[in-house]
């Protein structure tokens, strides 16, 4: 092997990492088909920006009016494959704070919890797992 | 001598009815035995709304819906199919595939599935996100169908349905009600309206409006309980002396079939005006509170048009999205809405399995009814492709897989029948229904909706 190709080699394994590290630091950003176990499982969307370790989205929460989401705004880290997500509910008489837990699995899915509070307590606390969402020509 | 003409009415004062079919209507030089012209096949699309029990992983294992075996061996007695065993030799079960069009396509979509997936099934196209009036789907099945040869019936097609699907504006996450409420569409942008009193069907089929009565005589006429044949007396005494003996026996029969769904809806209609407290109080005077009755009522009236061959085509909608009704007769009390969103709970998803088996166990009466009227050389039954099923797969996850879906009926021999076809994993539903198109006589179709080639309906 020549200096040049082994120099050439080492070039594109390290863009090769940089790439990866880089997707890495990306996997959760998307949008996502959010499943919450709550009697039934109920559909709403997670829209995920991850910026290395920085995690940002929103998550559209079903109100008491059938039919109807309001858009939480969502901060919060990525540690060891791990994630954790929290906001406010906006314009709510009781302000409702939402926290997102989980992390992906070896299927591409996310899975964890989603507890609410307000300042009278715990609102609940559901189980989801939540499919990234086909991308469409 | 002449032979008498399949557009032949019985005319009188306030109405006018179509003919059975006739001996006196095959040309003398035809023999019997001769081919006739291209079969006039008749095509039913019924939809259930929230699909199946057999689509969940649980109603999958125990074959809530679809047989075990694939092929021509398969036994219907654990799913809930298992009234069809009559049948089966009628039955092409599609098993296993996808309607990935009623999916959310993008974030604001999703949770919508409810509201946008009735729009899908027979167009198999991603219905438009708006509440405006820019709605936009595809051309319904069996529009494609009622265009090309519609024309030839007095009414190209008809849309039926039996809850209540006539809401107005949005139906919740930025869909109109629209695309909840209509399966037929006659362009991407022009869905149908679905008429679910059997009074309307009635008097739409037999014209009742059409012939000069004014909307008074027509009240008069209710009023009256009279029947429409009263006023057809000097037509049908006319007709039947140019008859057969079988051709005269066969009027007689079909002349008491209209007098008798006649004589069921002014029975209901009766029932609702006599001041008895409703189950469903919203509804229209000729709707009956029984499911069952409402459906049973539609059937033999499409029956009777086709028959008559006064359309070939019809639309029904046995259900609506997120409709808490109960259904009795199932032998079930709990709201559709709420069983079927079991929980992936075992005891909840063969409670929705018996509310599936129930709706599947009206149809043997209209299967029945369709295989013992004559349609020239066969029987109407082998001269139909009747399809049912679903847009939705596990109602409990709203997602679009492993749908519910068979065809009943021959086609006029286009389709063997007696077979259960499982589809390759993740094969769109859009395929079976593109072989559908292709075996109505649509042949040069190449695509519908979302589908990847035609999938064999007779394979095995």
């Amino acid at each position: 092997m020549t200096r040049n190709t082994t120099t050439m080699l080492a070039v594109l394994a390290l863009t090769a990492g940089l790439s990866a590290q880089k997707k890495a630091d990306s996997g959760l950003s998307g949008t996502w088909n959010m499943g919450l176990e709550a009697g039934h499982v109920i559909p709403v969307a997670l829209v995920l920006k991850q910026d290395s370790d920085a995690l940002t989205g929103t998550i559209s929460m079903p109100t008491q009016r059938a039919g109807q989401t309001v858009d939480v705004p969502l901060k919060g880290t990525v540690s060891n494959g791990a994630f954790t997500l929290s906001g406010t509910v906006e314009g709510a008489k009781d302000p409702t704070t939402i926290e997102i837990k989980g992390k992906l699995n070896d299927e591409g899915i996310l899975e964890g919890r989603v507890a609410m509070s307000g300042t009278s307590g715990p609102h609940g606390d559901m189980a989801y797992t939540a499919e990234r969402l086909k991308e469409r020509k | 001598m002449n032979a008498l003409s399949r557009r032949s009415v019985l005319k009188g004062f306030g109405a006018t009815v179509a003919l059975p079919f006739l001996e006196a209507m095959v040309p003398a030089r035809r023999s019997s035995g001769a081919p006739a012209d291209r079969k006039k096949i008749r095509l039913v699309c019924i939809e259930m709304v929230h699909g199946s029990a057999g689509s969940s992983a649980i109603g999958v294992k125990k074959n809530l819906w679809a047989p075990a075996a694939v092929g021509r061996d398969f036994d219907l007695s654990p799913t809930s199919l298992r009234s069809l065993q009559p049948f089966r030799d009628h039955l092409t079960i599609v098993s296993n595939t996808d309607v990935d069009p009623a999916n959310p396509f993008t974030a604001r979509e999703i949770g919508g599935d409810h509201v946008r997936s009735s729009a899908v099934f027979l167009t198999q196209a991603h219905p438009k996100q708006t509440q405006g009036g820019d709605v936009l789907a595809g051309v319904s099945l069996d529009q494609l169908y009622a265009q090309r040869f519609g024309q030839a019936t007095p009414i190209p097609s008809m849309q039926l349905c039996i809850e209540n699907v006539d809401q107005a504006g949005g139906c919740g996450y930025g869909y109109s009600c629209v695309y909840t409420d209509a399966i037929s569409w006659a362009a991407p942008n022009r869905p149908l309206p679905m008429i679910r009193d059997p009074r309307v069907v009635f008097d739409t089929l037999f014209s009742v409006v059409k012939v000069g009565t004014t909307q008074a005589e027509r009240a008069e006429r209710l009023s009256e309980d009279r029947s429409i044949l009263d006023w057809l007396l000097a037509s049908v005494t006319h007709l039947q002396k140019s008859l057969g003996a079988a051709d005269r026996a066969r009027l007689a029969d079909y002349l008491d079939q209209v007098r008798e769904i006649e004589r069921r809806i002014q029975v209901v209609e009766a029932r609702n005006r006599s001041g008895e407290v409703r189950d469903l109080p919203a509804s229209p005077i000729g709707v009956p509170d029984s499911f069952s009755e409402h459906v049973k009522l539609m059937f033999d009236l499409q029956a009777l048009a086709f028959a008559s061959d006064l359309t070939r085509v019809f639309a029904f909608k046995l259900g609506r999205d997120a409709s808490n009704r109960t259904y009795p007769d199932s032998g079930f009390n709990g709201s559709f809405h709420e069983t079927s969103h079991h929980g992936g709970r075992e005891d909840k998803i063969l409670n929705f399995a018996k509310l599936n088996a129930f709706h599947v166990g009206l149809l043997p009466h209209f299967l029945d009814t369709l295989k013992n009227t004559i349609d020239s050389d066969s029987t109407m039954l082998e001269n139909t492709v009747l399809i049912y099923g679903s847009p939705m797969g596990d109602s409990n996850l709203h997602n679009h897989k492993r749908v519910p879906f068979f065809i009943a009926g021959h086609a006029g021999g286009a389709l063997k029948g007696g077979r259960h076809l499982k589809a390759p994993n993740g094969m769109p539903l859009a395929n079976a229904m593109l072989s559908v198109l292709h075996s109505l006589g649509l042949e040069e179709l190449e695509q519908f909706g979302d589908s990847e080639a035609a999938f064999d309906l007779n394979a095995g």
